[in-house]
């Protein structure tokens, strides 16, 4: 389980980004954003692997952002981030709504190559402090 | 209020508007954005200055010669400036944002045709979107024992914007653009200049042969603003026999060492004993790849060892290397050849380093590294692999904020040891950290120093950009050149280089460019911007 301040601190972010990226909207910012969820949210979140288990996030999504969610672990090398993400965001473009993700700044790097690669492009990208990034994509 | 994000300087809004009628009349609404949606991704920069310095106003996607032909007419006629990228993916240096705001970007990444590999000479034509990674998949799929020389983001990096910002990489054809041969470029007036010996009707030597007759010109069309490149001729490796690649890394435990390291590698390198573009790498960078995760999966990084202000002290860098078992210089290279050459010449190596160092140098084959992933990571690079693992620095210190300082050094023991001792010195002054790479040239180290630091902290930005500017003018006063910068000190730099040289650069943008279309700023070389 994770612990009691991650949880706060996903549903702050995901409450929020998620809503966002459900209604489409464009680059605001998430934290004042006042979006309402117009359609049922079938998400996809990436996170890396020391934040939890990706049933823990399945679990937190659907109590923040009620909806149908899957996570999914970057696990393995900087490399396979980059070809894991550009898979799960061309798939998800097909079946999904959301498409958020918490990594470390490495990862998002990548993260962030990925996604322009498939010509996609972010609702926002938030450093929560210097070690942990935020974001949500456009689908 | 404009519906542009940016507009190019002098141009009008009612113009632009116009000029974007008429982009699109050629491409379409799909290839020719101006939204910000589409324009974001050109903004994720991560030197200390702000986007909106660097905005965009537009992004094109040509897929022909023919379009950017169009294209460039267009831009003539109403002076849109247009900042060529390949992938984009120069981070470090300025990602995909133009020098100056308003430019549009001219977004080459869907121009991806392998246009041929000849397999018996082992080279290749390639367009700008390629990457290093489709031509693996290339040589894979049909089964071409051909190696390309790749800079550290091979996955997702160009060949042509690589060797066009005169990048390196790790094998022995480490130096790009020296094993680029030929190129096509598209001027500002619409020629397509063919180089080298690519002018010759039906050329059966454009990718064999590099000079042509008359003038050698390829290198005006590097970390330049004179042209398009559309095409580029890019030499290969044929891959080793089997048993014949010999990657290998020493460790030294002390900063003090690297001197002693130089003059023990660079007669080996000189004689083609060691003939790639090897690397001597300090702790701080190598540390930063073991830094992602540690073996339990928890994910860590230089806060872990240090929650202070400024720079590590050296104790918590000595607590660090002893961590993850890194040396205070990592010196990564490769054997190649035949198996019989490669066991010979490492009797050579390891020899001379055992010899001169004793029980101080602590060699690892690959036969000890097992499953190391940075020895792993090293082991791709300098055999033209895929590996992505240098993002890895990223989370040394976190914020986003990185800036390659990137001077170039003789490859003499003393000027590389001052080097370390300057850049170290001025980095701690400003807090940050010491994290360096000098890889190996011919007769030269380029000495690649990464200043990380948080872009969400404007006293950082602020720092990190005085850094820069110090290290700029203390190395410039030392005698030491850059062989490369970020579109926040593309001025600065260029300056560096002397007033005869800049007037050079000028006088060849007003020949071939003098409405100034083509990536104003690139490499200082501005002609909105007069001469100081």
């Amino acid at each position: 389980m994770m612990e009691t301040g991650r949880r706060g601190f996903f549903k702050q972010i995901f409450t929020a980004g998620a809503a966002l990226a459900a209604t489409g909207i464009g680059a605001a910012k998430p934290r004042t954003a006042e979006a309402s969820v117009q359609e049922q949210i079938k998400g996809v979140c990436l996170f890396v692997p020391t934040l939890g288990k990706a049933s823990d996030f399945v679990e937190m999504m659907n109590n923040n952002a009620p909806g149908s969610w899957t996570a999914h672990p970057l696990n393995g090398s900087l490399i396979e981030h980059y070809f894991t993400t550009k898979n799960l965001y061309e798939d998800a473009q097909s079946h999904a709504n959301t498409f958020v993700g918490v990594v470390d700044p490495a990862t998002f790097a990548i993260v962030h190559e990925a996604i322009i690669d498939c010509c996609g492009s972010f609702h926002y990208i938030t450093y929560e402090d210097r070690d942990r990034v935020t974001f949500s994509v456009r689908l | 209020m404009s519906s542009f994000i940016a507009l190019p300087k002098g141009v009008t809004e009612e113009t632009f508007a116009k000029a974007i009628k008429e982009y699109r009349a050629l491409l379409g609404d799909e290839r020719v954005r101006t939204d910000p949606a589409s324009l974001q991704s050109y903004l994720k920069i991560m030197i200390p200055e702000t986007v909106e310095l660097h905005k965009p106003s537009a992004a094109m996607y040509p897929k022909t010669v023919k379009e950017i032909q169009a294209i460039v007419a267009i831009a003539n006629k109403y002076k849109t400036p247009l900042w060529t990228v390949s992938t984009g993916k120069n981070m470090g240096y300025g990602s995909a944002a133009p020098a100056t705001r308003g430019q549009i970007v001219l977004d080459l990444k869907t121009m991806k045709k392998i246009v041929h590999v000849d397999e018996e000479l082992g080279y290749c034509v390639v367009e700008p979107g390629v990457t290093y990674y489709d031509l693996q998949q290339y040589f894979k799929k049909h089964k071409m024992n051909l190696w390309v020389d790749v800079p550290a983001p091979s996955a997702m990096a160009s060949p042509v914007g690589n060797t066009a910002d005169r990048g390196v990489g790790y094998t022995p054809y480490g130096e790009h653009f020296l094993v680029s041969c030929g190129m096509e470029v598209i001027l500002a007036n619409g020629d397509v200049v063919r180089t080298g010996t690519g002018g010759v009707h039906n050329s059966t030597s454009w990718q064999s042969y590099k000079w042509g007759y008359g003038p050698y010109v390829d290198g005006i069309f590097t970390q330049s603003n004179y042209g398009i490149i559309s095409k580029l001729g890019v030499w290969l490796l044929k891959g080793p026999p089997p048993g014949g690649y010999m990657p290998f890394l020493m460790k030294f435990p002390k900063v003090e060492m690297l001197a002693d390291i130089v003059k023990t590698f660079m007669p080996l390198r000189l004689a083609q004993i060691i003939p790639n573009a090897c690397v001597v790498v300090n702790a701080g960078w190598e540390a930063a790849g073991y830094f992602t995760y540690d073996k339990n999966g928890k994910g860590t990084n230089r806060s872990n060892f240090f929650k202070g202000k400024g720079s590590l002290p050296p104790k918590v860098f000595q607590e660090i290397m002893d961590k993850y078992k890194v040396g205070a210089w990592n010196f990564y290279a490769a054997l190649y050849g035949s198996p019989e050459q490669v066991a010979l010449n490492w009797k050579y190596v390891s020899g001379a380093f055992k010899a001169k160092f004793g029980k101080d140098v602590e060699i690892i084959t690959e036969k000890e590294a097992v499953d190391d992933p940075i020895f792993e990571y090293r082991k791709q690079l300098m055999m033209g692999g895929s590996t992505l693992q240098e993002f890895g620095l990223y989370n040394w210190r976190g914020g986003g904020g990185s800036m390659w300082f990137a001077p170039v050094a003789a490859a003499r023991p003393s000027e590389c040891d001052k080097q370390m001792r300057i850049a170290t010195d001025i980095l701690n002054k400003h807090g940050f950290d010491y994290v360096s790479e000098f890889i190996v040239g011919w007769r030269e180290m380029h000495h690649i120093i990464d200043l990380l630091y948080d872009r969400n902290q404007p006293d950082e930005m602020h720092k990190a950009y005085q850094c820069f500017d110090e290290l700029l003018k203390v190395f410039t006063k030392n005698g030491y050149g850059t062989y490369r910068t970020n579109i926040a000190f593309m001025e600065k730099a260029a300056n560096t280089y002397g007033p005869e040289m800049r007037k050079i650069h000028r006088t060849l943008k007003m020949a071939l460019d003098p409405n100034n279309i083509l990536a104003p700023g690139k490499s200082g070389i501005n002609l909105d911007i007069p001469l100081k």
